[in-house]
């Protein structure tokens, strides 16, 4: 009998996961028996240089790529069993998204992105689902943009409307890849303190993946990756505490 | 990788400009060696019968370079939306919208030049053969009929030109891409935008006013003298090209109603909004459509109402009207299949049209499969957005049409004896036709682009540009 993730406190886990592109003499291996656990209620960073695997292995654990070896669960399902019906049903249902850009509908406006989730599973929120959406409309700040579409808003609130997005149907586990990549830093530094305090207060559990040791920084754990390798892993740290084990790593290759 | 993108998007431009410069070349070409038959028989009615025929094809010409050359600019258009990316990082680097235009329309020029030499070789080749075998059977005599007429210079070199010219129409948006949106999102014009233009606004509903009170003008002219024809012909003219211009104000209208008849479904809603939200986009796939079922309708309410108007005169008086209905019949039927034509590439350019806007929005859709949307469920978007775009502009098409045929018919024969005004004749088998065509053409148009678009996975389609 196998101990369940959940067992283990775990909302999300993978192990052995191996993942390469390409045939024979030209294999690029993206991901090299990568075996980690995403802590449920926890806000952990999966940190690396620009090529060390991060975005690939996001796309595995969220169903939307499948590893060459290696299992995924998201909670107590394995998914790297599942079809790519099931994984759309779970992607829809069970994990929210938050993408370094291009994260909006652009024929939808911001209520209607939000809400899109329950549109996609053919129904309407329910009145505690309402509720708790208008309360992420509200701590987003978005309250007076619900009818602006995409292209009328800076980059830090259309990163807000994803964020609301992604929390809308309260999902076992909130992917960003880069969420701040494209922002300034002041923009940037908002969306990093609410997903922190979307994980603080609600219990959110989030993976966010990123090369920038400030943004890693707002993390309550972080796992560094290099070469589509684990090589460490903190608890909550300083930027500067993360840029020095960056520079380690590098120095080491 | 670049040139084979670019053929892709440059083929059914290449198509189009082909289908009319073969159109042109077999026109003249078969009407020259029928007035060399004619000459060979008759010296004397030779000239008037050439001339005759030469104006018959060269009207028809035109309608097909005229239908042909909206197409294009429409292609290009939709061309351009998909690489405001491309050119906003080339105007980041310091490249002038100037040089950039240019550059599209050498591509629109060269375009033009590869087009209409297919279609005049295929012309050509296909005209010879037609008049072979019409020796061969017998049908014609056998002759020395010329192998080239001069005159076929004429189409080919329209067809290069309109196409250059299309192309230049259709890249103006290139002015419009700032350097920023190599940086931010996509740059489709929103209706608010869209409203906002109003040097061109203004022009489409003068055009519009001007063209209907023309036709009106011409409707009434007709009840006391055929000559209400070239009033009216000019009317239809202005307006339908009012319509043309300003098709980015009418259709998202239309498109409203149609919409709602898509249901409730997720997908229908997505595809409702879609096509909404940015007319230019649904304008420009449809408004060929518009043009294409508007041709096909307009001739055959025309010829209707003409029999129709031709058996009322004959009933008021038999003896000058005498066998006048089988030459109608002919003239109808021949027409119909001329004006075919430029429907057909009408339809080449919708088919094409909606296949580049739907691999345009890869990104849009690998997004949706991301949060959730299953590849039948991106597929029946597509297709709900194309069957609303399709019932839009097959409604219009046919709305217009019968309103241009009739008046047309009624502009050249209400001052007949014994017409009068009378109601448009709609010849619903050709109705029934039409929207048989236009759904299989939406089928065709994108069933196989959406499935090419689900078929990638979402992590492919979120990369894609
Ligand atoms: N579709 C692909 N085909 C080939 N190689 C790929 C593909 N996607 C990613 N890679 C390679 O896999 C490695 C990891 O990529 P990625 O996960 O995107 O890195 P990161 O997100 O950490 O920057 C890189 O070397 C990249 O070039
Ligand atoms: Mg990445």
């Amino acid at each position: 009998m196998e101990i369940t993730p959940s067992e283990l406190g775990l909302v999300a886990r993978v192990t052995n996961l191996t993942k390469s592109y390409g045939s024979a003499p030209n294999t690029v291996t993206a991901l090299d028996d990568v075996s980690i656990g995403i802590r449920r209620g926890e806000f952990t960073a999966i940190m690396g240089p620009s090529g060390s695997g991060k975005s690939t292995l996001m796309h595995i654990m969220a169903g939307l790529d499948t590893p060459t070896d290696g299992r995924a669960w998201l909670a107590d399902t394995e998914i790297t069993a599942m079809g790519d019906s099931e994984l759309t049903v779970l992607r829809r249902r069970r994990v929210g998204f938050v993408f370094q850009a291009f994260n909006l509908v652009p024929t939808l406006d911001v209520r209607g992105n939000i809400v899109l989730p329950f549109e996609l599973d053919g129904r309407r929120p329910t009145v505690v689902e309402k509720d708790w959406i208008e309360q992420l409309i509200d701590s987003l700040g978005l309250a007076n943009r619900l009818t602006h579409r995409p292209y009328e808003l800076s980059g830090g609130q259309q990163q807000r409307v994803a964020i609301a997005r992604a929390l809308a149907t309260k999902p076992d586990l909130v992917f960003a890849d880069e969420p701040t990549g494209n922002l300034d830093s002041r923009s940037g530094r908002e969306v990093l303190a609410l997903l922190a305090a979307a994980s603080a207060s609600y219990g959110q559990s989030i993976a966010m993946v990123t090369h920038d040791p400030i943004a890693a920084s707002h993390a309550d754990r972080i796992i560094f990756l290099a070469d589509g390798r684990v090589v460490e892993e903190r608890g909550r740290s300083s930027a500067e505490e993360i840029s020095r084990i960056m520079l380690g790593m590098e120095q080491r290759v | 990788m670049r040139a084979m993108g670019r053929g892709r998007e440059h083929g059914s431009s290449i198509l189009v400009a082909a289908l009319s410069s073969a159109f042109g070349v077999v026109l003249i070409q078969v009407t020259g060696a029928l007035s060399f038959m004619i000459s060979a028989d008759n010296i004397g009615r030779s000239t008037t019968v050439r001339m005759m025929l030469a104006i018959v094809a060269f009207v028809f010409i035109v309608i097909a370079v005229y239908v042909g050359s909206i197409v294009t600019v429409n292609t290009f258009a939709t061309i351009i939306a998909g690489r405001t990316r491309t050119i906003a990082l080339l105007r980041l680097i310091g490249s002038s919208a100037r040089a950039q235009r240019r550059a599209v329309a050498a591509e629109g020029f060269w375009v033009g030049v590869v087009g209409a030499s297919i279609g005049a070789l295929a012309g050509t080749a296909m005209s010879i053969g037609t008049v072979r075998i019409a020796v061969a059977q017998s049908v014609v005599p056998d002759l020395d009929y010329p192998l080239f007429d001069p005159l076929i210079a004429a189409p080919i070199l329209i067809v290069v030109l309109s196409t250059w010219l299309a192309s230049w129409v259709g890249s103006r948006r290139v002015l419009t891409v700032s350097p920023m949106q190599a940086v931010g999102a996509s740059g489709e014009l929103s209706r608010e935008e869209t409203l906002s233009r109003t040097g061109r606004n203004l022009t489409a509903v003068v055009l519009g006013v001007t063209g209907l009170l023309l036709l009106g003008g011409g409707v009434l002219l007709g009840l006391i003298s055929p000559l209400g024809i070239l009033v009216g012909m000019v009317g239809g003219m202005l307006s339908f090209s009012g319509l043309i211009l300003g098709s980015h104000l009418v259709m998202p209208s239309i498109l409203r109603l149609t919409g709602r008849l898509l249901g409730r479904s997720a997908s229908a809603r997505l595809a409702a909004a879609n096509a909404l939200r940015y007319p230019e986009r649904s304008s420009r796939a449809t408004i060929g459509l518009v043009i294409g079922v508007t041709l096909i309708t307009m001739f055959a309410v025309a010829g209707a109402s003409y029999q129709d108007m031709m058996a009322r005169a004959q009933a008021a008086q038999p003896e000058v009207y005498q066998g006048v209905d089988k030459v109608v019949a002919v003239t109808v039927a021949i027409f119909s299949v001329l004006i075919g034509f430029s429907a057909l590439i009408a339809a080449v350019g919708m088919v094409n049209n909606l296949a580049l806007s739907v691999l345009q929005r890869t990104r849009e859709l690998g997004l949706l499969r991301a949060l959730g949307f299953t590849a039948k469920q991106v597929r029946r978007m597509i297709l709900a957005e194309s069957t609303q775009m399709t019932i839009a502009a097959v409604g219009l098409g046919l709305i217009l049409g019968v309103f241009y045929g009739w008046a047309g018919a009624q502009s050249l024969l209400g001052a007949q004896d014994g017409v009068g005004v009378i109601a448009p004749s709609i010849p619903w088998l050709l109705v029934v036709l039409c929207v048989v065509g236009a759904a299989a053409l939406t089928l065709a148009a994108s069933v196989s682009p959406a499935r090419r678009a689900t078929t990638v996975s979402p992590v492919v389609a979120l990369a894609a540009d």
